[in-house]
């Protein structure tokens, strides 16, 4: 966005002068929506962000929670949404590089990565075409710099077809003690390194903060192409510059480019720096203004002690990296810049890197009223046969192989349990020991859509629910708010009410939101905006990984329990809008009560080795959950849904479909079943008994003493495993 | 004189795979110092990135092709052993299943009609068994060795499938034994 005429008499004020051409560009780079946080910093400040286990909060490139006493999990969130609208192959490329970057500042050693995708419709064929480029963007980029991607969320959507969102995050784990927590000091030098400064992503962080143009091709000059190699390197040296206790400080060149990276390190250290541009390493002839803003890929900023500079040439030398001393930090607290000897820039460093924030008006739209429809005139009961098949084979609901086997999971060998067998992702820590960590990413644009506050909640418990389900205890999250425009109140009100949501249900669950990233102006070039979407990611501990557990049903004679009270929810569930196209009504209720209850009592059941498989019940419903545990499992069942416990039902679709939070579907060991309800019992957490696991591949379905609907259990996994696939083939 | 016990070349996207997968490697200095080591009898393993190096160093026969459906593919494989021989599969019996995971996105071995007849009855092959070939190979070849079994290639990770607790449900860790192999045969003296 450029500036705006308010912003530029401000300049002058700051400056008490006229401001260059080089100083209007770094205002513009640093004060652009998406480096800034303008519009959102005085709501962010509602997020609870403490909590035992944080090391490093928001504020830096990357927060950190201490999961182990000596183990230290650094993690972040990032989105890539508009560059992924104009070149989706390097757009997403580019975000898994700078999400990888943000992770190394610390010093971390990256191990996982998770993309979280919302996306058109496949059958569409430029959101196809988008689909493809993206996935084989992470899948390039990724593949090639060693992190496995692990896990992640899709959801598509025709809301998605021209602007997609692409959330994309990295985890790192590093000793306690290895963690980069030190500042620079005056006289300290300043080092980039990595890639050569070139004409790509020329503000691409102020392209970011404004809609796209009609014309989107007019875009692809604010787009960075991404080079793996380089980033590999990155991941090597600096590394090893931690380990050897040679840097002192480390930031990414993201988006804001140099200009970022210098004026937010001086102004959290309250120094100035003084910057020769002549020095840096480019790929072509640039000016000093381009210098400044250039968003070139892989290129990172090290502040280094003046008696250690040799030692670190020898490193990088090494590694063959290229790189540039190009200047100092200074006590003044102000940013000078010079180019062959001439002044460009002289702006203080402080009011550079945070602008005003902006307090921005905030209305609902009419539209949200369709969130507040109570669901009373439910379409005619449908064939349930039909019904279950449509469901397991909607491309939300169906399998993501496709995607999922585009991506190396498991190099590094720490991905335990790897993408389809589980509700998260089990990495072990690799240090001799049983520990490791569980991640998920997690949203539904349509219940943000329909009721952001609701809905971002729900994005929460989800991804709670997720943690448990794979026998972890819940730490830390991070966030992602996709939204609108800010400057319209209509749009602005949506990410209002979903950082609202996210902060009052994080709260609830004593989960600290540890960091995050908010992207606005997600709209077409007609001015609609995509479906809001709150994306949480969240880690949990493991004590052993042995323990671990996964979704598929494991032996035939098990029993089939429901943890967890089922309600008449249907509103923005996935059988009202496959069956009959319908997106309204309220959604289900974020329940934090019954979340923490149920959690305890999933994590007891687990530990106490009464459960051979956990999953929980979200988008689909109960009915769609223990379909999924069979075909993973590839074992048939048999379950009775007049024995689910639930309230206020009037109708079989409202316990075959409902998205009640807070459930789970668990596989009790058959000697193991009394114990189990024992424990329910105790903990005062609702079970039903449904059904058994049974040794045919097929699946039955009774209401009672009548059939409601029966399968092949090779026919439901047709479906399951295909459609996605189909679906992306058909429409390219 | 280098004084090795054996040589792995792991996976990895040596040089970024510009050009071709492991075209760059294969003309460094390194391979030129593999080669020496090869002709004194080291054993050498190449996987994934490695074989595809060392097929482009032309010490094992054939060719790797982008995948059938021209996209990465990660998946466990259930792969069938052929006249097992030299230090890599010492403890590999004849039609050994071992399961492994994949990782490639340039994996379909390509090999002319004639160089397969004249390798498939003696040299060893490591085969993906029916319903498994990832990439469209030919053959259905995942792995392949020198007559001798001293140099052995194969595109799925044995190092992937070395612990149990890193095997998915349905399948088991089958490449360990390759490793129990080496150590096997280089305690014994190779």
């Amino acid at each position: 966005m450029p500036l705006t005429s308010d912003e530029v008499s401000e300049i002058r004020k700051i400056l008490g002068r006229e401001p260059t051409a080089e100083e209007l560009a770094m205002f513009e780079a640093q004060w652009s929506e998406h480096c800034s946080y303008k519009s959102s910093r005085i709501l962010l400040k509602l997020l609870p962000t403490e909590g035992k286990h944080v090391l490093v909060g928001p504020g830096k490139d990357a927060p950190a929670v201490k999961v182990f006493s000596d183990w230290v999990v650094v993690f972040k969130i990032e989105s890539h949404n508009h560059p992924s609208a104009v070149d989706p192959y390097n757009g997403a490329a580019t975000g898994i590089g700078g999400i990888v970057r943000d992770i190394l500042t610390l010093g971390a050693k990256p191990v996982a990565l998770l993309d979280m995708l919302y996306m058109g419709n496949p059958r569409n064929s430029h959101a196809n075409w988008l689909i493809r480029g993206i996935v084989k963007g992470i899948s390039d980029y990724g593949n090639r710099i060693g992190v496995p991607t692990v896990a992640g969320d899709t959801f598509f959507d025709e809301a998605f077809n021209t602007q997609p969102l692409v959330n994309v995050a990295c985890v790192g784990i590093a000793k306690t003690g290895d963690i980069v927590l030190d500042s620079p000091k005056p006289g300290d030098v300043i080092a980039i390194i990595g890639n050569s400064t070139g004409r790509d992503g020329l503000l691409g962080s102020s392209f970011a903060s404004k809609p796209l143009s009609d014309d989107v091709d007019k875009d692809i000059g604010a787009v960075q192409v991404g080079d793996a190699l380089t980033e590999k390197l990155l991941i090597d040296s600096i590394q090893i510059l931690v380990k050897k206790k040679l840097v002192k400080y480390v930031k990414d060149l993201g988006g804001g480019g140099l200009t970022t990276a210098i004026s937010e390190t001086a102004a959290d250290h309250g120094l100035g720096v003084v910057i020769h541009l002549e020095k840096l390493h480019i790929r072509e002839k640039l000016t000093p203004l381009e210098l400044l803003v250039s968003e070139s890929q892989e290129r990172m900023l090290i502040v280094v002690d003046p008696s250690k500079i040799d030692e670190v040439e020898e490193v990088l030398t090494k590694f063959d990296l290229a790189y540039s001393f190009i200047g100092y930090f200074t006590d003044d607290g102000v940013i000078r810049v010079y180019f062959n000897g001439i002044k460009v820039a002289e702006v203080p460093a402080k009011e550079l890197a945070k602008p005003r924030p902006i307090r921005r008006a905030s209305t609902p739209p009419q539209e949200a009223l369709k969130g507040l429809k109570p669901v009373f005139a439910l379409p005619p009961e449908p064939d349930y046969r039909k019904a279950i098949l449509s469901i397991v084979s909607s491309p939300n609901v169906a399998s993501k192989r496709w995607i999922y086997e585009q991506y190396d999971y498991e190099v590094g060998i720490r991905t335990v349990v790897k993408p389809g067998y589980g509700d998260a992702a089990v990495l072990r820590l690799l240090d001799g020991s049983k520990r490791g960590i569980a991640v998920k990413g997690d949203a539904n644009p349509r219940y943000t859509a329909l009721d952001p506050f609701n809905g971002a909640a729900n994005s929460v418990g989800e991804c709670f629910r997720n943690l448990v389900a794979v026998g972890s205890k819940p730490i830390a999250i991070v966030d992602e708010l996709n939204a609108g425009n800010p400057e319209k109140p209509e749009h602005f009100w949506y990410f209002e009410m979903m950082l609202k949501g996210v902060a009052w249900m994080a709260e609830e669950l004593k989960l600290p939101v540890v960091g995050g990233k908010v992207s606005f102006y997600n709209e077409d070039h007609m001015g609609k905006q995509i479906k809001p979407t709150a994306t949480i990611v969240g880690v949990g501990k493991i004590e052993n990984i042995d323990n671990a557990m996964t979704m598929g049903f494991k032996e035939s004679g098990s029993a089939i329990a429901i943890v967890g009270v089922t309600y008449p929810e249907l509103g923005g569930s996935e059988y009202l809008y496959r069956l009959f196209g319908v997106e309204e009504g309220e959604i289900p209720k974020p329940r934090p009560v019954s979340e923490i209850r149920n959690a305890r009592f999933i994590l007891k059941a687990i530990s106490l080795g009464f459960v051979n498989a956990v999953h929980d019940v979200s988008i689909g419903g109960a009915s769609i959950a223990v379909a999924e545990m069979a075909i993973t499992g590839k074992l048939g069942f048999e379950i009775d849904v007049s024995k689910i416990y639930a309230r206020g039902i009037q109708r079989i679709d409202e316990v075959l479909f409902s998205e009640t939070q807070a459930r789970y579907v668990v596989e009790v060991k058959r000697d193991r079943i009394e114990d189990f309800k024992k424990l329910a019992n105790k903990l005062g957490v609702r079970v039903s008994i449904v059904g058994n696991v049974i040794d045919k591949p097929s699946v039955v379905i009774w209401n009672g003493s009548r059939v409601v609907a029966s399968f092949d259990l090779n026919e439901l996994a047709y479906e399951y495993e295909n459609e996605l696939e189909k679906d992306l083939e058909s429409g390219a | 004189m280098r004084n090795w016990d054996a040589v792995i070349i792991p996976g990895g996207f040596s040089y970024g795979d510009w050009l071709r997968a492991g075209a760059i490697a294969a003309n460094t200095q390194a391979i030129e110092e593999l080669r020496n080591v090869v002709d004194e009898g080291v054993p050498v393993l190449g996987i994934c990135n490695g074989f595809q190096i060392l097929v482009e160093a032309n010490l094992l026969p054939g060719a790797l092709l982008p995948n059938e459906n021209s996209r990465f593919v990660c998946r466990w494989v259930r792969t069938c052993v052929k006249n097992p021989k030299g230090p890599w599969l010492s403890l590999v019996s004849d039609g050994q299943v071992l399961d492994m995971p994949v990782a490639h996105a340039e994996g379909r071995y390509y090999i002319d009609e004639e160089t397969y007849k004249s390798v498939a009855s003696s040299s060893p092959i490591i085969r993906y068994c029916p319903g498994f070939n990832p990439n469209g190979s030919l053959y259905d070849v995942a792995g392949i060795a020198t007559e001798d079994g001293l140099i052995l290639g194969l595109m799925p990770h044995p190092e992937r499938a070395s612990e149990d607790v890193l095997a998915p449900k349905g399948f088991r860790a089958g490449g360990r034994a390759i490793f129990e192999s080496i150590a096997y045969s280089l305690k014994r003296g190779w």
